[in-house]
């Protein structure tokens, strides 16, 4: 895992030791600089006073002991060539004829010489440029090496001081760590630092979905577990009224009814279970372009035989494809439920019609019934989950039609109820939004 | 006895219609709020049982507009709705007693007994009137310590009058208790029912006051 902490440690660390390199860099050209011109004019100076005082202590100057580096070379020359004067014992530096400082390479070594020839002798004072060097790099060592020598004193304090700049991060840790599962109060925010405030403001953002989105599951658990209850009730009293039965007669009149409840509170699961799984990411994730008038053909072949046996003319009313985007799975659910409610509410030789069709430029699905419809009271409450019209006589789980909505909602769509066929009746239109 | 039964659901109400009137009840059965204000309003019952979650009026609101009406027929209370707080509120605004669903037919059959048994005055569960015992948990019934074996109609019919001896109930009266709405009556339906019992439980038990209607002599 990679650590701020270090990361900013090492980077600050690099970063102090590449500053103290360039300033000792500067130091060492800028020294060198000077001392060059300081030496050069000691070069002159010491010519001009040999031929200025023909006599000088030489050896003072020459200074026999020392490293020949850190001597100065001091050789006169007749004006025929020949030496006069040799302050080394060894070989002369070669005789130069041009007149003031030169770089000379001699021996292995680099020579800065000062050539006088002004006089009668010429004079020639030279050094060895690696004292000028020894001197500038001296120079420079003492900016770099107290810089190198207080790195651990920086590192450590980097630490610290990165530590604590990191402090608030660690107390956000800390709080959401100490947090129960079920705590999705908003994190605190006052003294937060700018650079910190934003990620608490994105957490507290999900926080906030989270409370909504457990505070919605906890009460469809609720609901749910309310609406099972009327029929598991229902199922308790039919199988008592089966158990009191006597008589055959009696005895097939309590278990059709307790059939009934059966199949009532099976439906009821299974509508549940549709509710529960519609995620509201599910239209996205499986949207594609759908074919309105495929799918109206596909179910209502489902409730063909259903509708059949309700001796209710069930058509699609057939038109140019007409394609909207979302998810196949939940559409045929919305279709579904919109068939079983028109089906079952429709007395026997009514009809139905399934279309599917382009009003101005939107996809509409509709399915319109010669039914009872819906008071005009109800029609807002009818998509509220387990609201039922009152009075109605099938039994139903009061689910589909907030089905239908939730499915509706997902795909960004309208649901409009209408009048329905033949002057009477309902008509539900999904209208979905323009692609 | 003539009970009312509030209740939405269809399953639910047809089969604790079923049960009650195994019991031996006249039972109404209306699904809204309104529906049971109406049939307050027109008939006289010995006993409401009420849901509350109920469309066009809320259950407490009936509750509260039966007491209001100074109308102090018993009241259960059958619901889902559980929390504590509905429970108190389900009392406080004047039911006798508070049944969760689910529950089960024969304990909704009891209590109704008991409530009709308090609504009488009567503490004990068996209803003495002279020579006869009746027993309406059991449904046993005995004249002289002698066990008799009565239909449902008939016990229902002793169980009017032993309830209230030398009350005299007209013929109408009478058939009111014994029969629901909905269910079929003959027109002599009553006198054929009377006509039964004094043949099992005696001639001179139920005395018929001519030109007003029939009653039972209270007696030790």
């Amino acid at each position: 895992m990679s650590s701020l902490r270090r990361r900013l440690l090492v980077a600050l660390l690099g970063a102090l030791v590449l500053v103290g390199v360039v300033a000792s860099a500067a130091t060492y050209l800028s020294a060198r600089a000077e001392i060059n011109a300081l030496l050069d004019d000691e070069l002159r100076q010491v010519a001009l006073s040999l031929r200025d005082h023909a006599v000088l202590d030489l050896s003072r100057l020459t200074g026999g002991a020392g490293d020949v580096g850190q001597r100065v070379v001091v050789q006169i020359w007749d004006p025929r060539g020949s030496i006069l004067y040799l302050s080394n014992s060894t070989t002369p530096l070669p005789l130069s004829r041009a007149s003031g400082l030169a770089t000379i390479s001699y021996e292995g070594r680099e020579w800065r010489m000062f050539t006088d020839t002004l006089g009668p002798q010429t004079i020639q004072v030279a050094q060895a440029t690696a004292l000028r060097r020894a001197l500038a790099t001296d120079v420079a060592l003492r900016i770099l090496v107290p810089i190198l020598a207080a790195l651990p004193l920086f590192g450590v304090l980097i630490w610290l001081v990165v530590g604590r700049g990191l402090a608030p991060l660690a107390r956000l840790a800390r709080s959401i760590a100490a947090r129960s599962a079920t705590a999705l109060e908003p994190l605190p925010d006052e003294g937060t630092p700018a650079e910190v405030a934003p990620l608490v403001g994105s957490l507290n953002g999900l926080l906030a979905r989270l409370d909504q989105a457990f505070g919605m599951q906890r009460r469809f658990a609720a609901d749910a577990a309310h609406e099972l209850r009327t029929p598991l009730t229902a199922l308790g009293l039919q199988l008592q009224l089966l158990e009191r039965a006597r008589g055959s007669a009696d005895q097939a009149l309590a278990i059709a009814r307790l059939k009934e409840g059966v199949k009532r509170a099976t439906r009821l699961v299974e509508q549940l279970l549709v509710m529960a799984r519609l995620e509201p990411e599910a239209a996205e994730r499986s949207s594609g372009p759908i074919e309105l008038g495929a799918l109206a053909h596909s179910v209502t072949a489902e409730f063909a035989p259903l509708a059949e046996a309700q001796t209710v003319a069930l058509t699609v009313a057939a038109g140019p494809p007409v394609t909207a985007l979302g998810s196949e799975d939940a559409l045929r659910i919305v279709l579904s439920n919109l068939l079983d409610n028109a089906i079952r509410y429709t007395p026997a030789g009514g009809r139905i019609v399934v279309r599917a069709a382009r009003e101005g430029a939107a996809p509409v699905l509709e399915v319109a019934d010669s039914g009872p419809g819906i008071p005009l009271v109800e029609q807002t409450r009818v998509f509220d989950r387990f609201y039922r019209v009152p009075g109605t006589e099938f039994p139903g789980s009061g689910l589909g039609l907030a089905i239908v909505k939730q499915v509706a909602d997902m795909h960004h769509a309208r649901i409009e109820l209408g009048p329905g066929l033949d002057g009477a009746g309902l008509a539900v239109r999904v209208r979905f939004a323009l692609a | 006895m003539r009970l009312l039964l509030v209740e939405d659901d269809p399953m639910v109400g047809e089969a604790v219609r079923e049960g009650l009137r195994q019991e031996s009840y006249a039972v109404d059965w209306v699904r809204d709020g309104k529906a049971a204000e109406i049939a307050l309003a027109a008939e006289a019952y010995d006993l409401v049982v009420l849901d509350l979650g109920l469309p066009r009026r809320d259950g407490i609101e009936v509750l509260k507009r039966i007491r209001a009406a100074r109308n102090d027929v018993p009241v259960l209370v059958a619901t889902a709705r559980d929390a504590l707080g509905d429970r108190i509120k389900g009392l406080d605004s004047g039911a006798d007693d508070y049944l969760l669903k689910p529950f089960d037919l024969d304990e909704l059959a009891a209590r109704v007994r008991a409530l009709l048994r308090r609504a009488a005055g009567r503490a004990h569960p068996v209803i003495r009137c002279g020579p006869v015992t009746l027993d309406p948990a059991t449904r046993e019934v005995t004249v002289h310590a002698r066990a008799v074996s009565l239909s449902g109609k008939e016990f229902a019919l002793l169980a009017a009058l032993a309830e209230r001896p030398g009350v005299v109930f007209s013929r109408a009266q009478l058939e009111e208790r014994l029969y629901g709405w909905g269910e079929e009556v003959a027109s002599n339906a009553v006198e054929v029912h009377l006509h039964n019992l004094r043949r099992k439980l005696g001639l001179d038990l139920i005395r018929n006051v001519r030109g007003v209607g029939y009653t039972i002599e209270g007696g030790a």
